[in-house]
């Protein structure tokens, strides 16, 4: 996924101090790799990997050697990097751009950017905003909950019962995060956030009741802005002939964002306390990730078993 | 029982204050009628009719176009409820 300047600076125009100095006309350009150069190399005339397609960042020390130049090696310098069509220029600790760097970005129609930041900073927020505007995200049907420090997305058809499980778990202490909508991203690392659509967040709705505001009936504890989705639980009308996990021993596991995560399929039927249910499996899916799995520690204890009774 | 199908359609919010409250019950409710599969939204992002939380977050206001798309035994019945009720505007202006 690839970004463009314009997104860029509404994004960064507060938190990067981004300002643009020329070029308004060209924000549509696209930054085609999402990273960060200092073009230091280029401007002494090494062009071998030079990293064209990211956002060309001058700071202190490109200034200064452009200055140690006289103005025709100076214009020299600088062509030779517009040449390559790169995206945009950012200046930092908002330096006045030198009069051939400001000709030569009018001349090919490269926006020029300043920030107040200094160069290391702005390289570290500038790629970390840059990577959160590209990250892949969706939306998935399912009302989320935190559970324990566990992120639980709970499915199933309309009128299973998903808010009302919500309900009785938010009674018990644990969040919501988000009713029914639940907004997903996806991280470098590979980690999927959850959160709530901004307009509806902190509500939700119980059948026969309506829509219900949850901090101001349960207080601020019941809810969280977000949280890292850990897995996947899903009610399903109870049938009989139904495949059932019954030892937990055969994981099964959902995609969301093409990342995989634990998947339970929990039967709903008359009798059946839904909150104790994904309570439990969410604690369970905590005690396996410290590495106690219970289902496979009671297998290995009936083999043992059966093991020394017919080696005796 | 007809067979499963799909159904796409484009609607035009054209009632003052969009998909609120009001109207996502309505639609909860008539979707709520059918075993088909109802999605409603913007291309892309559409979400399930049978939800009023989802419904409010489809941002429908006035002027907005909307892909509705059903599928199932009684897609096309649902598709002729939900039609209804925005050729109606959802009885309000």
């Amino acid at each position: 996924m690839s970004i463009t300047l314009k997104k860029l600076l509404e994004s960064g125009a507060k938190s990067l101090a981004l300002e643009l100095v020329w070029g308004e006309m060209n924000l549509e350009r696209v930054i085609e790799e999402k990273a960060i150069n200092r073009p230091g190399l280029a401007l002494s005339g090494f062009f071998q990997y030079f990293a064209q397609r990211r956002l060309q960042v001058f700071g202190l020390a490109e200034l200064t050697f452009l200055k140690s130049l006289d103005s025709t090696q100076r214009e020299q310098c600088l062509r030779g990097i517009f040449e390559k069509n790169i995206p945009a220029i950012v200046i930092s600790r908002n330096r006045n751009p030198l009069p051939e760097l400001r000709a030569l970005a009018e001349e090919y129609g490269v926006p020029l950017f300043r920030t107040a930041m200094i160069t290391s900073h702005f390289i570290n927020e500038c790629t970390l905003l840059i990577e959160e505007l590209t990250a892949p995200c969706g939306r998935v049907q399912g009302t989320m909950l935190e559970i324990m420090g566990i992120g639980v997305l709970l499915q199933g058809r309309a009128g299973i019962g998903k808010s009302e499980t919500a309900l009785s778990l938010i009674e018990r202490g644990y969040s919501l995060v988000a009713d029914d909508i639940t907004e997903v991203v996806r991280n470098s690392r590979g980690r999927v956030t959850a959160y709530a659509n901004e307009l509806t967040q902190y509500h939700m709705e119980i059948r026969g009741v309506g829509i219900v505001h949850v901090p101001s009936l349960f207080g601020v504890g019941s809810i969280r802005r977000e949280c890292q989705l850990d897995l996947v639980i899903e009610l399903h009308p109870y049938e009989s002939d139904a495949e059932e996990n019954r030892t937990g021993m055969i994981p099964e596991t959902i995609d969301v964002l093409d990342i995989s995560f634990p998947f339970y399929s929990l039967p709903v039927s008359s009798g059946r306390n839904m909150a104790n249910i994904v309570e439990a499996a969410a604690l369970n899916y905590k005690l396996k990730t410290l590495g106690h799995d219970a289902a496979k520690e009671l297998d290995e204890k009936v083999i043992g078993t059966f093991l020394r009774k017919t080696e005796s | 029982m007809a067979k499963p199908q799909t159904i796409v359609r484009e609607f035009k919010v054209e009632n003052k204050y969009g998909i609120h409250a009001r109207p996502a019950a309505l639609l909860v409710k008539a979707a709520g009628k059918f075993t088909a599969d109802i999605l409603i939204g913007k291309k892309g992002a559409e979400v399930s009719a049978k939800s009023i939380m989802g419904l409010l977050t489809i941002d429908g206001h006035q002027g907005a176009v909307l892909c509705v798309q059903t599928t199932g035994e009684d897609a096309e019945e649902a598709m002729a409820e939900i039609a209804d009720l925005f050729e109606n505007n959802f009885f309000e202006e």
